[in-house]
């Protein structure tokens, strides 16, 4: 059983009587252990896609099933409890709480686990170590480098140890060095087998990924296996 | 069971931090927004506080008075109907036979009334007299704290003698005793045989400022004229035991005395009877009205500060939106995001409540050192006035906090 299948996916944004088509019949399936890349030109449909994937996003009409759960029959809380226990999110701009810790940060998804706050501090401290933030975890946002914020941001990710982290751009806001540590995390944690779906538009970051799918127009026009893997951290 | 009420207890505990952290971050529209609750809870606490005050000041009065009494006065009685009187009858022979037909009587207490200047060595004070006898001691839970009450032999005698209030003692000898002396009332020489203890002041009205005479000596040197019988009074009391059925005393007494003077059917009586009962329910009414009425008008107060707590909380979950957003995206189901922005909304105003409580109470304080009127707040109204704060947070937050937990995760998550 695939672990995200999409079926006839689509995404119709009505615009001034206009109907713009983001995501247009879009059927396919991730397995468990896969590491995507998805790319294409902006405006695409790739956000849209993933978000839909995400249970973020309802479709307009079509299939999702995370985990062979179909998504269409669940109510908005059924969804948020799929979220919180299944998919780990990474945004571009991080979307960090300011004025929060790192600590709180990466506890908050724990918080609706419905974990106590000794435990939700103890998976959050252990998390953000796995990350090198162990001398960080007191620090607010606005004290990290953005290179610190995105692992702070990964580190609540999977602090609920989910079976899929969804990442748009995640190396959107950050330099060349600090987006190649990140695709390094993201190589340790797809080795662990946590199954990774990441948007770019960078080549070189599409490059970390095992299969490559490529959108136009809502529509996917290539999905390839990439055989070459790079070792990392020999 | 016990580890889900943790858990609950648990997010609850992380919705009041959250809400902690947000107040703080806008620190100066927090304060500004519960202050508005601040008043009104000042003023709603303190309306409350007055009323009862009003309330025990009133049945304090009523207490002094003597309790469980019935107070019989020559007046027609003023309900619909024919009167064959052309003016209210009530003698002592009326009192008589109430003392020995009706049952449960402690004593009666037959009374003249009428207003005296006592001077003694220069000093004066003009006051109230009562003309009384032996039995108003015990009626009216009155007492002598130094030297004696009014006896029987004075009363045969038609004694110049006069017990004084506490006021009119201090008024007229200060600090000194004044058992044994002698004051001039109305320009004749009588004999302070006693002080009364004193009942304290109701409303103002100072129930110490009195003075106690015999019934004989008051009808022959003060009321005598003004009375159109020899035997007429202007008041009585007839006390009763505990446990006797005052409106029941008061049929009994009607019957009797419209028996005595002759009234038939409807015709109206030419004497009124009232029950410390009745009193006390009556005050219990018109200041359980002033009540209401004070509530109801600082309540409006509250009202503005709970509009201006949902004015904030809109303007909060506003800004918020891709907090809310991200969230949902880590998890948080609606009830969450409800409880909280509810949360949030209740802390703001029972801070605001707290505070609100903490000035009524000085206020409160103050005015029964400064102006003598009693305005308890009791523990009931410390946490009525809390738990109240709370409930206006989650009534005015509701609306946000409903809206909130409405957003499409994703739109919440773009917005900006
Ligand atoms: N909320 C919305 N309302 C209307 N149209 C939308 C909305 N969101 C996306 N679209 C449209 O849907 C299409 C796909 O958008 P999407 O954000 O998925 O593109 P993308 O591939 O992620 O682009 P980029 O690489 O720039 O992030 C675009 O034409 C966009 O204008
Ligand atoms: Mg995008």
């Amino acid at each position: 059983m695939a672990l995200v299948e999409t079926q006839d996916l689509v995404k119709n944004y009505v615009l001034g009587g206009e109907t713009v088509r983001a995501v247009d019949g879009v059927s396919l399936s991730i397995e468990r252990g896969e590491y995507v890349a998805i790319m294409g030109a902006s405006g695409s449909g790739k956000s849209t896609f993933m978000n839909m994937i995400g249970c973020l996003d309802v479709p307009t009409s079509g299939e999702v099933r995370i985990d062979g759960i179909a998504t269409q029959d669940r109510d908005g809380d059924a969804l948020a409890e799929l979220r919180n226990q299944k998919i780990g999110f990474i945004f571009q701009q991080f979307n960090l709480l300011a004025r929060t810790t790192a600590l709180d940060n990466v506890a908050v998804p724990l918080i609706y686990a419905g974990l106590g706050s000794e435990d939700r501090r103890a998976k959050a401290r252990a998390k953000l170590e796995e990350m090198g933030l162990g001398d960080r975890l007191d620090h607010s946002p606005a004290k990290l480098s953005g290179g610190q914020q995105q692992r702070v941001a990964i580190a609540r990710a999977l602090v609920t140890d989910p079976v899929i982290l969804l990442a748009d751009e995640p190396t959107g806001a950050l330099d060349s060095k600090t987006s190649e540590d990140i695709m390094e995390i993201f190589e340790t944690l797809n080795n662990q087998g946590i199954t990774i779906i990441v948007v770019t538009h960078e080549a070189e970051i599409a490059d970390h990924a095992k299969r490559r799918i490529e959108f136009r127009d809502g529509k996917v026009i290539k999905d390839i296996l990439v055989a070459h893997r790079r070792i990392v951290n020999a | 069971m016990i580890g889900n009420f943790g858990q609950k207890f648990s997010a609850w505990i992380v919705n009041v931090a959250i809400a902690m952290t947000a107040l703080r971050t806008n620190l100066m529209r927090s304060i500004l927004t519960t202050l508005g609750v601040m008043i009104g809870v000042f003023a709603v606490t303190l309306a409350v506080a007055v009323g009862s005050g009003a309330q025990v000041s009133v049945m304090q009065s009523i207490n002094a008075l003597g309790s469980n009494m019935a107070l019989i006065f020559p007046q027609p009685d003023s309900e619909g109907g024919r009167t064959t009187f052309d003016r209210g009858r009530l003698t002592m022979r009326d009192a008589n036979a109430i003392k020995k037909q009706i049952s449960g009587i402690t004593d009666i207490a037959p009374q003249l009334r009428t207003s005296i200047q006592l001077v003694v060595a220069g000093r004066n004070a003009s006051t109230s007299a009562i003309g009384a006898t032996p039995g108003y001691g015990k009626v009216a839970n009155a007492a002598a704290a130094s030297g004696r009450f009014i006896s029987e032999a004075d009363v045969r005698s038609a004694a110049r003698v006069v017990v004084l209030g506490p006021s009119v003692a201090k008024k007229l000898f200060g600090d000194y005793d004044p058992v044994g002396e002698t004051v001039r009332i109305n320009r004749a020489p009588f004999t302070v045989i006693g002080v009364m203890e004193s009942k304290g002041s109701s409303f103002g009205n100072d129930n110490d400022d009195i003075a106690i005479m015999p019934i004989t000596t008051t009808r022959q040197r003060f009321t005598g004229d003004s009375l159109s019988g020899p035997d007429d009074l202007q008041m009585l009391f007839v006390g009763f035991e505990d446990g006797v059925s005052l409106p029941r005393a008061k049929r009994e007494i009607t019957r009797l005395l419209r028996e005595r003077y002759r009234v038939r059917g409807k015709d109206i009586n030419p004497f009124t009877i009232r029950t410390t009962e009745e009193f006390m329910k009556e005050s219990a009414q018109v200041t359980g009205i002033f009540q209401i009425v004070l509530v109801a008008i600082a309540s409006i107060s509250l009202l503005v500060g709970g509009i201006g707590i949902m004015n904030i909380m809109l303007v909060s979950v506003t800004e918020r939106t891709r907090e809310i957003g991200l969230r949902m995206a880590l998890g948080a189901k609606r009830s969450d995001i409800r409880n909280q922005f509810l949360v949030e909304a209740a802390v703001l105003c029972v801070i605001g409540g707290a505070i609100g409580l903490t000035l009524a109470i000085a206020a409160g304080t103050a005015l029964t050192i400064y102006a003598d009127f009693p305005v308890p707040i009791g523990i009931g109204v410390g946490i009525g006035a809390i738990v109240f704060s709370a409930v206006i947070g989650v009534v005015f937050g509701g609306y946000p906090a409903v809206r909130a937990s409405r957003l499409s995760p994703i739109e919440a998550l773009r917005s900006e």
